[in-house]
This record gives structure tokens, sequence and C-alpha cells, in this order.
């Protein structure tokens, strides 16, 4: 197993892994209102190499959205984002708007959570794929329609030449996903952040988009980066797995870590009210009482104390001092941020 | 294009079935005023004979729904008042005679017309490309200077009545600074450039006012559109700022101010009776205004149907325009 360290700069390999194509190095975000300065992300390191995928989990508002948008550079102007995003060891962070169009959509792709209003209204798929192709390619209109129906095709849309034409409204769910997954890839990204991909889908059609996803990071490498609350497909797909809670990194790891070895109290809230069916069914599902601090709410301790079960354990440490990120056993790099040192009785 | 083709024919039929109601509607109300065209027709002094030949020339003797079948025939057909040496020819399509001009309705509107074409169209280019333009702008510059100044002109604009913004330019520009001619209309075959010049000022005043309408809706628009997810998409696909709002947002925007846009040219193509009048120009408005003075049915008649026609037809232009525009909207 590689021992990796996700803070690990230059070039630091480990075992047989390759070099992260994406490295995110203490990344702050923090918006500008009239109501004073609001901290959405307040420093998170991720890193994943081509063909593997990190997932990032999270309640509502923990931040995991906001990083995607910041390392696509895609935030609004009243976002100061501050850290390190290396693309391919190049820094994204103060390019000028002119270079940091040329990586978007080129470099690093995005898949949305909504395809139906992801796509626009008004022009054929067909059209909004060739355009993703033409904005970063010198051809023809003709040669980038064609060249967006090859990928309509590859990501299993049927009869393609005839579905180009046609318009957003006049697809099913899971076909509208698939289509932005073709614009998405049409320029052969090394990097594809997938924002909840399957939430607005049925549970069958989530199943087969998750696949699609696998099938085409295996066949072109792409480095994923899903963003997601389903710990279900989480498991399934997630080579690495950070958990963000409340702009911070809760807990992160390899999946057999979080899954088998979660030592994270938030963490463990989320697995435990997570459905099973491979145990005794429980009346109803755990919960995690309270609510996320709103952002820049708690300036001292650790932001998940007022709901944490084990919080008396520690005592008053958890009210006065916030947990850092320190290593657990596990895999490799398996790392918590909570001042109870050991893992933590499970309560279900 | 079949669905499409049906559309219109059947919006047709349904015009056809609209004008028939209205013309009668007209009919029935000026039928039913206390009013006698035949005696404005007969002079002074006027005999009970002579009076009771006009009315008769004038086919007024008959009932209302005699006259009102007259006037559908003579649409088809032609119609001819009084015998002999006297007569007056109305020839198909015949929508009335107006004694008091002494002129059928039909040529009477067709003279007309060019002067308020040229009013509205000309007006209408200049108000949708300021509406729009500074719309546009407001939204991308929303909360900044130029956003205040543009809704600020949107307010001035819809509180200020045409007819004193009218005056207020033939004032300013026609007599203090002598800029422009005051009043009257070139045809653009005589001097296109006479034509413009004594319409600008006319052009001027109905684009701020109408303008103002098209830059709060434009705005509006736009900052909901920037707003969607699939804007953010352009912006992450990589397209620049400049295509994401012209391609992909603009788009969007377009949808509403079409609509609008046709229904506002309509009504104003049946006349824009106020600047018309203001202006001294001899439009559709000022032939209309002129005629319900003198009791002149068949011109009011003609006039409204006119520009009922308009309204309608523009209606119909922009549920086509609207099914070529947004992809989502069927015409079956």
């Amino acid at each position: 197993m590689p021992d990796q360290t996700a803070n690990n700069q230059g070039a630091t390999h480990y075992n047989g892994s390759p070099r992260p194509v994406l490295e995110v190095a203490d990344l702050h975000v923090t918006f500008k209102t009239e109501g004073g300065l609001v901290p959405a992300v307040s420093g998170i390191d991720f890193s994943v190499a081509p063909g593997k995928t990190l997932a990032i989990v999270g309640e509502s508002g923990s931040g995991k959205s906001v990083s995607s948008a910041a390392v696509m550079g895609l935030l609004p102007p009243n976002a100061e984002v501050t850290g390190e995003v290396l693309l391919d060891g190049r820094e994204l962070i103060g390019l000028s708007s002119e270079e940091l169009r040329r990586i978007r959509g080129n470099d690093i792709a995005l898949v949305f959570q909504d395809a139906l209003s992801a796509l626009n209204p008004y022009y054929s798929v067909g059209w909004q794929v060739a355009e993703a192709y033409r904005l970063h390619h010198d051809v023809s209109k003709k040669e980038a329609l064609k060249r967006a129906v090859r990928m309509l095709d590859l990501v299993g849309i049927p009869s393609a030449e005839q579905r180009a034409k046609a318009y957003p409204h006049e697809f099913s769910g899971g076909m509208r996903q698939r289509v932005v997954i073709a614009m998405a890839l049409v320029n052969d990204p090394k990097v594809l952040i997938a924002d909840e991909p399957t939430t607005a889908l049925d549970v069958t059609v989530q199943a087969q988009i998750m696949r699609l996803l696998e099938d085409v990071q295996a066949e072109f490498g792409t480095a994923l980066v899903l963003i997601s609350h389903d710990l279900g497909v989480v498991a399934e797909v997630a080579d690495d797995v950070l958990v963000m809670y409340a702009g911070r990194a809760a807990e992160r790891g390899s999946v057999k870590d979080l899954f088998h070895r979660a030592a994270h109290p938030y963490s463990l809230g989320l697995l435990g009210a997570m459905p099973r069916v491979d145990l005794p069914p429980r009346p109803r599902l755990a919960t995690i009482p309270g609510s996320p601090p709103s952002p820049g709410s708690i300036t001292t301790g650790c932001p998940f104390q007022p709901r944490c079960a084990y919080a008396h354990l520690v005592g008053e440490r958890c009210i006065t001092e916030r947990p850092e990120l320190t290593p657990r056993p596990g895999e490799g790099y398996h790392e918590a941020a909570c001042h109870l040192g050991r893992r933590p009785e499970v309560m279900l | 294009m079949p669905d499409l083709l049906w559309f219109v024919l059947r919006r047709l039929f349904a015009t056809v079935l609209v004008m028939l109601a209205l013309s009668l509607a007209v009919y029935l109300i000026f039928y039913a005023l206390p009013a006698d065209p035949a005696r404005l027709a007969c002079g002074k002094p006027c005999t009970p004979d002579r009076l009771e030949q006009a009315r008769h020339f004038m086919q007024l003797d008959q009932s209302v729904i005699q006259q009102y079948l007259a006037f559908l025939k003579g649409i088809f057909a032609g119609r001819t008042f009084g015998e002999g040496a006297a007569a007056v020819q109305c020839n198909a399509p015949c929508f009335g005679y107006s004694f008091p001009l002494a002129r059928p309705v039909t040529t009477l509107i067709v003279d007309r017309l060019p002067v308020t074409l040229s009013i509205a169209i000309g007006a209408a280019v200049l108000w949708l490309l300021l509406g729009v333009t500074l719309g546009v702008g407001a939204a991308l510059k929303r909360g900044k200077l130029f956003d205040r100044l543009a809704v600020g002109f949107a307010l001035i604009g819809i509180a200020t009545p045409s007819f004193l913004l009218g005056l207020l330019a033939i004032l300013v520009f026609g007599f203090w600074l002598n800029m422009v001619p005051v009043n009257g209309y070139v045809p653009l075959t005589e001097s296109p450039v006479d034509w413009a010049w004594h319409l600008i000022t006319p052009w001027l005043v109905l684009a701020t006012i109408q303008a103002a309408a098209y830059i709060r809706l434009t705005r509006a628009q736009m900052l909901e559109e920037m707003n969607l997810d699939h804007i953010t998409t352009a912006r992450a696909k990589g397209a620049g700022e400049r295509r994401v709002v012209a391609v992909h947002g603009l788009r969007g925007v377009l949808v509403p101010i079409v609509t609008i846009f046709g229904l506002d040219l309509g009504a104003l193509l049946g006349g824009a009776i106020l600047t018309e009048k203001v202006f001294s120009m001899q439009g559709l408005g000022e032939l209309l205004i002129s005629a319900v003075g003198q009791l002149d049915v068949a011109v009011v008649v003609g006039v409204t149907l006119f520009s009922a026609f308009l309204v309608i037809l523009a209606n119909l232009v922009v549920d086509v325009v609207h099914g070529v525009l947004d992809p989502r909207v069927g015409h079956a």
C-alpha cells in the first residue's frame, strides 16, 4: 500500500502510485459580504492522481462545492481564494482570466448535479458539446459536431447522430446526465470534478451513471474528484475520501480507512446515518443531532463540538482548542482532526 | 414544419372571426350614438328633403344589420353609392367610403400608412437597440454608476407623457437650438435625408418613452439569466465572459423581449395618436381622431379594424417567432 502524505509537494512518489495531477494545499476561501468576511473553506489539502478517485464528503454548506469552484476559478468576484492549486505542478491561483479560461473545460472539467439546469435550453445538445470542443480547438463547426457525436455515442446515447440535434428537454434525466458527461469529457480533461452527479437521478440510473464514470476513467485515465453525500456511492467508487465539516477537513484517508476505521465522530455519524442492508434493520436511521454551524460562527475549539457525542470524554479542550489533523492507524495517511486520540467506541 | 403551417392557418381563421365580431361591435356602437352623419353631410341650410336624400345616398336609411352586411359585401365586391352620374364608386376591397373626405377608406389608409410606418418602425429600431443595450449593460454593472444612470433614465421615460416630451423636444431642438424641423413629413421616396431629418425628433421621443420599459425588462431578465446554472456551465466549459453574455445569457433574454416588442410595434402601427398630433404628421392616428370628430363612421370602422388586424397579426408573428427562439415551445 502506498505510503502517501497527501500534503506532499514536489516530485514525491509513492510506491507505484503515479504523481498527483491535481494538488490542493492550504486552500482558503473567504467571501466578502456586507456583514463582513465569511470563511467558507478554511485550509484544506487534497490531491488526486490520474485514474484515481477522491471523494469529498460532507453536509450541505461544508464547503465541498465551494472548494471545487475555487479550483476551477469559478467563484464570484467577492470570493478571496488563497493557498495552492497545482495542476500538473502549475499554480492556478493568480492566473489571468484568459489563462484560466484555457484550462477550464480543457484540463479540468466539471459535471454538475442537475443536468437539466446545467444545459442551455436554447441550443441542441450536439451544439453544446461541440461548443465545448471548439472553445479549446481550432476546428470547423462541422468537425466539432462530428467529435461531439462521437462523444455522445461513447457515453451511451443511442443513435447519437440524430439525438445530437435534439434539445435538452427532449432527454430523460439519465440521458441528460450522459450529455453533460460527454460535454465534460470532449476535451479529454486530466481532472474531472463531479459535483453530486447522481443526486437528481433514480437509483437505477444512478448506478448506470456511476458505472459510466468509472468506465470513462479507466479508459482515459482521468483523475476524478467526486463530491457527494451518498456514502454508498463513495464506498463503491472512491480510492480516497476527504470528510469536510464547516469548511475544514474532519478526516481523510483511504476508502477502507474511512469505512472500517473511521476516527472522527462526525464520520461515524455519517456512517451511522447511512441505511445498510447488511445489518439487522433498525427502527429508524440514526441522525446527527443539531445542524452544522453557520460559516464563521465558530472561532475557537472544534467546530463539531456542539453536536459531538464524545465531547464529554475529552472535556474543555474541545471548546478551547481546535484539533489539527493528526495521523491515525490505517493503510497510510489516515488522519483525523479530533482531540479524542483513540478510535471512539461506536455508539450506533 | 407542417405543425407550424397548421398553427398559422388555425390562427388566421380565428383572426377572421375576431375581426368580424370587432367590426360588428364598432358598427353597433356608432349606430347607438345620437348624432346623425347625414346631417353633417347635408350642410346648412338643410331641408328635410335634402337630409332624406343624403341619408339615402349614404345608405343610412337601412337597418344597422343591412348596413353591416353591405359593408361586408363591399370588402369582396365593392360598393356603389347613389345612381347615375352622381354615383360614387368604391372598388373592392372596399372598407367603406368617407363622405366628409370624399375618398374610399382603403385609399385613405393606404395614403396615411407610410407616415405611421415611418414613425413606428424607426422608433422601434431605436428603442430596441437603446433598451436592450442599456438593460444588458445595467445588469452586468449591477449597482455601479452605469446601472443607476440607466435605471434613472428608465424611470424618467416611464414617468413622462409622450406629448410633454414631444413638445419639450420641439421647443429645445426645433426652436431654441434650431437643429431639426418642428413638424411635417417628407416621403422617403422624395428625399431619404429629409425624411429621416423630419422624423428624427418623433423617433427619439417615442424611443425614449418606450425604451424605458425595455431597459427594465432586459435588466431584470439578464440578472435572472446570468444566475442560472447553464451560465456556470458555459464558464466551466471555458467560454470567455463576452461569449457567456452574448451567446448564453442574451439568448434567454431574447424571448420575452421579442414578445413585448411584437405587441408594442403592432399597437404603434395602428397610429401613434399623440406623437402624430404633436408633430403634425398625417398618419393613421391623426386620421382616426379627426374621423371621430366628424362622425365619419366608415373611417373609424376602417382604421379600428386595420389597427386590430395589426395587433392580431403581431400576436401571431410573436407566437411563431417564440417557437423558433425557444425549442421548448411547441405549435401543435
